[in-house]
């Protein structure tokens, strides 16, 4: 039996840390791209301010003005500059799609350590939970708790932390069954750490990477549900985002106008957006979670 | 298949049920403010009318008797009157509206079957290859594609610069229709657009499982047997095919809850008039009894098709044990 020391096992999740970093960057081109496109929106959200023509609220034009020059997409239905919006509408998708899943992750990840470790009775009531939520369909029922929470940015990302924390309990609670029986939290046991300590010590650290590429994987959803909320009018007014652009595209008739910029632009920012988070989150579980992997690392 | 998963299936089927029911009859009460204040302000009815409406829906009850009305009248089909259609029933609303929505989701249920699984047939057939990765990427890629955004770029193009297809409604406005044929060739022209628009955001999911089936299936010895028998390749192929099959026809109840999203979207953007389109409606005008019955009638039929899938499974397959 090898003796595996409190010291080792830091040096060992470093290595494994600094395998994970060149799996997912260098050798799985998914990841380097999904975290290209990913920092290239992030500098949009940072540099929103110098990168936008004009202030994303004011009036700066006639109202649906078709792409000129001077507008590069058009204006929408108030006079307001559209590419200047969807710059904008950057920090709102980062905003909800990197909150939401964190809390939701969070929510999830705390679920699924306590039905993992302690079983019995709390087992079975997470588990049915975890069930019910399963069957309901997702988006009938964000749909009904948007409707009733009211119309904001802050109810958005709490109507996904609600709904969003199930596939994380799932996933933890098996992951703790599993290292439950591991060598080492047998042994931690026997020389009598407690419960809270044998979680932190030793499970918490096990689960913590893929916690991170669920936050990743998560913010694709997040991001597609705010925008789909939006569209259907049940976005938060006062925010510039992407889904909201789109609603007013909508609701204005852009296309039969042949404003179709309008439309199309936001929509592909979505898309794209959506397309970094999952390739860099499907890297980061691929690595994680040696079944996916389509090759073996060497 | 064992009584006791029956049961057990049978039981949370009831606990579900009760959960939703418990959440359309919750979800009005827990808002600021009287549902039927709000009924009186959007149908222009007189104040006086307030008093008179809440005795008429019991809601000067205590909250269990109301619950107990409320189940009874859920049962009976008494499901209240919408706000932006006062005095029209809920229930006529929705079953107005129903049938268009079962007619999209039952079409793109096949095309987003037929499509789907073929291509992971084709990827899992030839694993490892440039079509496997070629389509794998691609599946993945559209997995985050908005399902209204495909639909906009659809009816931009093929609606209003081509002009080949209607842009919106299940029908053609004013038509007269001479014989039954004039009429289903009009409601599947109306149909092109939106199941497109659903097929290719929603296949995704049924060609990375066919696809992740057919290569299990393919290092199976009967496999290996068929090809050292010398058989032909197409026989081989359908073999694999054949025992393939069964996680893509089980999911097509499991997706059935995602393609409902999606109908709502496509339905938004083309204006069809099914329940998706109502759901849109109710959200604008703020007819929350239309909205509480359509997330009721949707997320029954998204449950009742998992239960039964899930009792198809298990009778389909031997090899599944359930506890």
């Amino acid at each position: 039996m090898t003796r595996i020391t409190l010291s080792e096992e830091r040096k060992e999740s470093i290595t494994k840390l600094l395998h994970g970093l060149y799996y997912i960057f260098i050798k799985d081109k998914k990841g380097l791209l999904g975290f290209t496109i990913i920092m290239g929106f992030a500098i949009i959200a940072i540099f929103a301010p110098q990168l936008a023509p004009y202030n994303p609220r004011a009036m700066i034009g006639r109202p649906f003005e078709p792409p000129s020059h001077k507008h590069l997409l058009g204006t929408n239905d108030v006079g307001q500059d559209i590419l200047s919006e969807v710059i904008y509408g950057t920090r709102v998708s980062f905003y909800v799609g990197l909150t939401a899943p964190t809390i939701s992750t969070i929510i999830g990840l705390l679920l699924g350590l306590a039905a993992g470790y302690m079983g019995g009775k709390i087992d079975e009531l997470i588990s049915g939970s975890i069930d019910v939520m399963l069957a309901i369909p997702g988006l009938p029922l964000i749909i009904i708790l948007a409707a009733y929470l009211g119309q904001s940015l802050n109810n958005i990302i709490l109507v996904l932390a609600i709904t969003g924390w199930v596939g994380v309990a799932r996933v933890v609670r098996s992951q703790v069954l599993s290292i439950k029986e591991r060598l080492y939290v047998e042994a931690a046991r026997a020389v009598g750490a407690s419960d809270s300590r044998i979680m932190l010590n030793h499970i918490l650290p096990n689960v913590m990477p893929l916690m991170a590429a669920y936050v990743i994987l998560g913010a694709t959803s997040a991001i597609l549900t705010e925008a789909g909320l939006s569209f259907l009018g049940l976005g938060d007014p006062t925010a510039i985002s992407w889904g909201q652009i789109l609603h007013h595209a909508q609701v204005k008739h852009a296309l039969q106008l042949g404003l179709w910029l309008w439309a199309i632009v936001p929509g592909l920012m979505i898309a794209l957006m959506g397309m970094g988070f999952t390739l860099l989150g499907m890297s980061m579980e691929e690595y994680l979670n040696p079944r996916l992997r389509s090759y073996q690392a060497a | 298949m064992p009584s006791s998963f029956l049961v057990r299936r049978s039981i949370r089927l009831i606990i579900t049920f009760f959960i939703i029911v418990i959440l359309d009859f919750l979800l009005p009460r827990l808002m600021p403010g009287n549902p039927v204040a709000i009924l009186v302000k959007q149908s222009g009815l007189p104040d006086s009318a307030i008093q008179q409406l809440t005795k008429q829906f019991e809601l000067d009850k205590p909250l269990y008797d109301q619950f107990i009305a409320y189940i009874v009248n859920l049962f009976k089909g008494n499901w209240g009157y919408s706000y932006r259609y006062y005095p029209t029933p809920v229930k006529d609303l929705i079953f107005q509206r129903l049938p268009w929505t079962l007619l999209l989701l039952g079409t793109s249920s096949i095309t987003v079957f037929l499509f789907g699984v073929f291509q992971g047939f084709l990827a899992g057939w030839r694993h490892g290859t440039k079509t496997d990765s070629t389509i794998t990427l691609v599946a993945v890629l559209v997995y985050a594609i908005p399902y209204y955004w495909l639909a906009l770029v659809l009816q931009y193009f093929f609606g209003y610069k081509l002009k080949w297809l209607p842009t919106s409604q299940a029908l053609t406005f004013g038509a007269v229709y001479h014989n039954f044929l004039d009429y289903a060739l009009d409601v599947a022209r109306h149909l092109v657009l939106p199941v497109t628009a659903i097929t290719l955001t929603a296949y995704a999911a049924y060609t990375l499982v066919t696809r992740n089936t057919m290569i299990d299936v393919l290092g199976e010895d009967f496999i290996v047997t068929a090809k050292a028998k010398g058989l032909p390749e197409r026989k081989v192929m359908w073999h694999a095919a054949r025992n393939a099959m069964l996680p893509p026809v089980t999911m097509l109840a499991i997706r059935l809850g995602h393609m409902v999203g999606g109908a709502v979207f496509t339905e938004t953007v083309f204006s069809y008039p099914g329940v998706g389109l109502l759901i849109y409606e109710s959200i604008i005008y703020k007819d929350y009894p239309v909205l509480n019955a359509a997330f009721f009638i949707l997320a029954i039929t998204v449950i009742i098709a998992n239960f039964i899938a899930d009792l198809l499974y298990a009778w389909l397959d031997p090899r599944v044990r359930y506890r």
